[in-house]
């Protein structure tokens, strides 16, 4: 690693530590750090029980799913050789979402099997994308396109159950709007056993990764399978998008506009790339809750809302930039 | 390498059609027909990218289909015509992936691999720019690298894909002449398929000339190359001298 990748990293963290503090002590409820730090470790405080039962959940959820996002992203756009594959455009997420909603709708008593469930939601979901759009090889457009569509009919039928259930089921509808105001210690627990279990999977492929890179023809001239590759790379961007799905709700732009930004950085190896991805996805994330809760205070945004009324003109920025670079 | 009455159809059209020879060992043999004549296809049936439907290949006596890929990348080192890498993956890194089939995933280089490279890398005049990435290298210079790292692999067998394609015409030279020396000097069996008549009759020591899917001519380059045989193989007459004891085709 060079100075300036370290200098980044040691940058970025600390921003995101900066971030925490101030997400924590932000809202209706201000308690200075000294009464924050006696409240947690040493004597009993109402507010900072409030603020630890109601503010912290949330963070803490910002900042799993911001990773676990940018992450899934950063292997699909290697898996595909797109860099404008994201979980949520190309209907992985909404596929999970949907699985989880009927769960959590007919089956409470699932509920902490419901990740597993919105698992294989994903992966039907990335099954039928893969085998839709290949012919002789990924061709980038028809991913975005195929994408498009499955996502639509995800969404459509998701919404539709919603709709038709009288939106009695909160839970369902929670998940559906990606609200994480009222994410308790259970969620986060939930997120984060299978979150961590993602990343360091992520971690095992990110060599995997960089081979992606080459052509498909000369990775198997060195005697490396490439259908291994994309299937070991692709289980693990399902389980990151959809736990997360299930829990938090679907998200979308997240793991295109992390990925890219943490590129321009510090580059495209994956080994450095994953990591760098994990923190400014926790950042950004938690910026996007944070602002959502103080933009328009006492009302709050949904971080899913900001994330794409800023990753829109993101992606269509890229998509322009990407048709001058692979439009020959 | 040998191979057997090889066949091969996409759906109902036959691309390969009953074809075989001998590939002679330490030697450079070389492929050259018409577009469409099948050349690309039996590339990559020889280089396992096509799934044989009929015949056999083999390679040292065993059937390349029971040869695993890890197995068949120990022996084979293949260079396809088209490459992509990411734009900020240095030289020596790149070089490197040749020594992923000696090795396990997560481990790091030792001793052997890094001496191996090293030998790659000076042997294909890359060893100077090791440090660059390839986004800062010329088209010439990418096409060295992907030899190097072909040579990394340590093989006996180096396929190649029209490995002159995008090239001006001194990286051609300079890369056949890199292929040649390669051929002499680490005693590697060359196989390659050419579009260039008057290079591969300069630079081979074998010829296959190849039209519809079949063999038309093979052999040595003076022995093979006729006026006949350009005329069946690429559709038209063309006249060739004779210089330095071997034959060349004029093609005005």
């Amino acid at each position: 690693m060079n100075k300036k990748t370290i200098f980044s990293f040691v940058i970025l963290s600390l921003m995101l530590i900066l971030l925490f503090l101030y997400a924590v002590n932000t809202g209706s409820i201000k308690v200075t750090y000294i009464e924050l730090i006696k409240g947690i470790f040493f004597e009993h405080n109402e507010d900072v029980s409030t603020i630890i039962d109601l503010r912290l959940p949330r963070i803490v959820i910002s900042i799993l799913s911001g990773a676990a996002l940018a992450v899934s992203g950063v292997l699909f756009q290697a898996v595909l050789k797109n860099p404008l594959a994201d979980p949520g455009i190309i209907g992985i997420s909404s596929a999970a979402s949907f699985v989880s909603t009927i769960i959590v709708a007919f089956f409470p008593h699932l509920f902490f099997f419901s990740p597993i469930f919105a698992f294989l939601g994903g992966i039907v979901s990335c099954v039928l994308v893969y085998s839709l759009s290949h012919k002789g090889g990924f061709s980038p457009l028809r991913i975005i396109l195929v994408g498009i569509a499955i996502n639509a009919v995800f969404s459509g039928l998701t919404s539709a159950f919603s709709t038709m259930s009288g939106e009695e089921f909160t839970g369902a509808s929670s998940i559906i709007n990606a609200n994480i105001s009222m994410k308790t210690w259970e969620d986060v627990k939930l997120l984060a056993v299978y979150t961590i279990i993602g990343l360091i999977m992520s971690f095992f492929v990110s060599s995997y990764c960089n081979l992606m890179a080459l052509e498909n023809k000369t990775i198997r001239g060195l005697g490396v399978s490439v259908h291994k590759l994309i299937i070991l790379i692709s289980v693990t961007a399902v389980l990151l998008a959809s736990i997360n799905t299930a829990i938090v709700g679907t998200i979308s732009f997240i793991g295109l506009i992390v990925p890219h930004l943490s590129r321009l950085m510090i580059g495209n190896n994956h080994k450095v790339l994953i990591p760098f991805s994990v923190i400014l996805g926790a950042f950004i994330m938690l910026l996007a809750d944070t602002v959502g809760r103080l933009i328009a205070y006492p009302y709050e945004i949904s971080p899913a809302i900001i994330m794409s009324v800023v990753g829109g003109p993101f992606f269509i920025i890229l998509l322009i930039r990407s048709d001058s670079k692979y439009g020959n | 390498m040998e191979i057997k009455n090889l066949e091969f159809s996409f759906k109902t059209n036959k691309v390969i059609n009953d074809i075989s020879f001998k590939i002679e060992k330490g030697k450079i043999t070389t492929i050259i027909g018409a577009n469409g004549c099948g050349k690309s296809t039996l590339f990559n049936l020889i280089t396992k990218n096509l799934k044989v439907q009929k015949g056999e290949i083999f390679l040292e006596g065993e059937n390349i289909k029971n040869i695993s890929l890890k197995n068949f990348a120990k022996k084979v080192a293949i260079v396809h015509q088209y490459n992509t890498a990411p734009a900020d993956i240095t030289v020596e890194a790149l070089v490197g992936y040749g020594r992923l089939v000696h090795k396990s995933f997560c481990k790091g280089y030792n001793e052997e691999d890094e001496k191996l490279i090293e030998k790659a890398l000076k042997a294909t005049g890359t060893y100077s720019y090791k440090n660059k990435t390839i986004s800062e290298l010329s088209g010439g210079q990418k096409q060295r690298v992907w030899i190097a790292m072909a040579l990394a692999q340590n093989t006996k067998y180096l396929l190649l894909d029209e490995p002159t394609t995008y090239l001006d015409i001194k990286y051609q030279i300079e890369i056949l002449r890199l292929i040649k020396c390669l051929n002499k000097e680490f005693d590697i069996t060359v196989i390659m398929v050419l579009h260039d008549i008057n290079q591969a009759i300069y630079y081979s020591d074998n010829i296959i000339a190849m039209k519809e899917g079949k063999i038309i001519g093979a052999g040595k380059p003076y022995d093979v190359i006729t006026r006949d045989l350009i005329l069946k193989t690429y559709g038209i007459e063309l006249n060739i001298e004779e210089m330095n004891n071997n034959k060349y085709v004029i093609p005005i």
